[in-house]
């Protein structure tokens, strides 16, 4: 088995291309996707990117606002308590970026489709609504007819919607802990990262801690997301934030607030960029770039406990260094 | 007694669920109504979370968003959205359930998608365009509209968000009223009340229209009337929602740790 670990840097240079559809998505705005990730896709300039999101988080915010989105298609695309997400909403409301929606639950079966190889899933669900009649790709066809066609149950001549099935180029992953060859263990909701995970051609795993092999054979239970799905590791602490990861750091209050402020003009976009984006290239300097006080303080969550069977494990900076050989 | 006129909107949505039912929250005004009803009066309710967050309340004040770590810190199972969201929502096992809206028609379908410049919505002109604002989307609102067996819609009560007609229907009510959901065969139920910040709203059992049902103690029937944008027609039995009692508002204030609803 390889040792699958490699830089953010490389990560993103290997598995991003301009034009590419991108799966990604954790526990809906406020936790568990990959922040970090999206954050070198802005350092470097990656474009005309497809989202599929299963809601907007502050990644696809910042990627949008940063005019790398050409299309999105997603169930929910604001911030939750935190309002509306002020780089999205400028792409899509400029003509930017175009964005197709279906519901919470539409884009995990669309993935769960992709995953088992079907052409489309039926539907209940954004069936007899605008979301089935109007379509970001068609705006001229109301009521749309092909993005959700109607289908007929064979057995009982029922009618429903299809959902076309989504298999996204490339996905990156969150997930709280990984070995070095990707067996990962996500604590929290899943959301829709078990079926991302199959559906998508190529899987980086980002991950807060990288635990030796024997925890996932203590636990194999709740590995969800196997070794021969996953093509590359990357450890970044903190990598959602200032979104939360269950178990490990709650959501930056003050910062969620502060990045959607900048995201909402161009000006401030470049300006956030400079100061959270390209000021750091290593997880050490991305940790000083948040600043001590502020990591600690969010690592101070009600959730701690949850990680406490799997700690053993857990391997140090320095080991991690040296797996990846020095890097 | 004094309380703001969002609380008395949380507690009306709150005495609408009963001990024992399977129910799911949105996020925020929603999510505290829920939690009150189930210190307050509804004990064996179940709560759950869209991604599956099973057996949990909140802890450290209001969750930042439904699978915020507030919500996650003392759960008894952690699954997915399929199996939250899909399983037991969608496919019609959810008793009751809240959701919010930025624009309700009267028969009770929700926009949370966009608003668009009068004249220009896509079913008047038969052409999607952009919206003059775009807003979040259904989130998994879409899913409760859908498939629960009933559902409440809370929402700020003025004539703008009140139209005759929405300009996106995000999460279906009763479409265009009548037996119009049949027509889609969705497994739930539809809308039973729109509670909003001066009184509550029911279907009529055969057309579906939203009626005035009550009005609180500090609105009335006329002021309800002038906040809607279509002809509201007054139930012959409107009544006054009786006001929170004090072991209400005890215990909505305990679970609004920070005090959210008493802001203006």
């Amino acid at each position: 088995m390889k040792n699958k670990l490699i830089t953010m840097q490389e990560a993103v240079a290997q598995y991003t291309w301009d034009g590419m559809t991108f799966g990604h998505g954790g526990a809906l705005p406020v936790g568990s996707d990959c922040i970090a990730f999206f954050r070198e896709m802005v350092r470097q300039g990656v474009k005309n990117v497809n989202l599929i999101s299963n809601c907007n988080t502050q990644g696809s915010n910042l990627l949008a606002a940063a005019g790398g989105v050409a299309r999105i298609e997603v169930g929910f695309s604001g911030l939750e308590v935190y309002g509306f997400a002020n780089g999205l909403k400028r792409a899509v409301e400029s003509g930017k970026t175009i964005l197709e929606d279906y519901s919470n639950g539409g884009i995990p079966n669309r993935l769960f489709a992709g995953a088992m190889g079907w052409p489309f899933i039926p539907t209940f669900v954004s069936w007899g609504s605008d979301q089935q009649w109007c379509s970001a790709d068609e705006p001229d066809a109301y009521p749309n007819t092909e993005k959700i066609p109607e289908i007929k149950d064979p057995f009982t001549g029922v009618s429903m919607g299809a959902m076309k099935a989504i298999n996204p180029d490339v996905a990156c992953i969150h997930v709280t802990m990984a070995d070095i060859y990707g067996n990962s263990i996500m604590l929290g909701t899943e959301w829709s990262r078990f079926e991302l995970s199959r559906a998508a051609k190529k899987v980086v795993i980002q991950a807060d801690y990288i635990v030796d092999t024997d925890c996932m054979r203590q636990f194999p239970n709740l590995v969800r997301i196997p070794d021969l799905v996953v093509d590359a590791v990357v450890y970044w602490p903190m990598g959602v934030w200032p979104a939360c990861s269950t178990g490990v750091y709650d959501s930056d209050e003050e910062h969620m607030f502060y990045m959607n402020k900048m995201l909402k003009t161009e000006e401030g976009t470049v300006e956030y960029i400079d100061k959270y984006v390209k000021s750091y290239s290593t997880p050490e300097e991305f940790l000083n770039v948040i600043g001590k006080e502020k990591v600690d303080q969010l690592s101070k969550s009600a959730t701690n406990f949850l990680v406490d069977p799997y700690r053993k494990w857990i391997k140090s900076d320095a080991e991690i260094k040296e797996l990846m050989g020095g890097r | 007694m004094d309380y703001s006129k969002n609380e008395m909107m949380a507690i009306a949505t709150g005495r609408e669920f009963s001990d024992g039912e399977l129910a799911i929250f949105g996020v925020g005004l929603s999510m505290l109504a829920g939690f009150f009803a189930q210190r307050n009066h509804a004990p064996n309710m179940i709560a759950f979370t869209e991604g599956g967050v099973y057996g949990s309340t909140p802890v450290g004040g209001l969750p930042w968003g439904i699978e915020d770590n507030r919500i996650s810190a003392n759960a008894t199972s952690f699954t997915n959205a399929i199996d939250a969201l899909g399983m037991l929502v969608a496919s019609g096992r959810v008793d009751n359930a809240v959701i919010g809206a930025a624009q309700i028609d009267k028969f009770g379908n929700v926009n949370t998608t966009g608003i668009w410049t009068e004249g220009t919505q896509p079913w008047k002109v038969g052409k999607y365009t952009l919206p003059k604002v775009r807003l979040n989307g259904s989130g998994g609102a879409n899913e409760i509209a859908v498939g629960a067996k009933k559902y409440l819609i809370m929402a700020q009560h003025e004539k703008k968000r009140f139209a005759d007609k929405v300009d996106y229907i995000s999460s279906p009510g009763y479409l265009n009223g009548g037996e119009d959901r049949k027509k889609y065969g969705f497994p739930g139920g539809g809308p039973s009340a729109i509670v909003t910040n001066l009184g509550i709203l029911r279907p009529d059992p055969v057309t579906k229209e939203f009626i005035l049902d009550a009005y609180f103690a500090f609105s009335s029937v006329e002021e309800i009337i002038e906040n809607t944008g279509w002809d509201l027609k007054v139930s012959p039995n409107v009544k006054m929602v009786p006001e929170p009692t004090e072991k209400e508002l005890e215990n909505l204030r305990a679970v609004d740790e920070t005090g959210s609803l008493r802001k203006k």
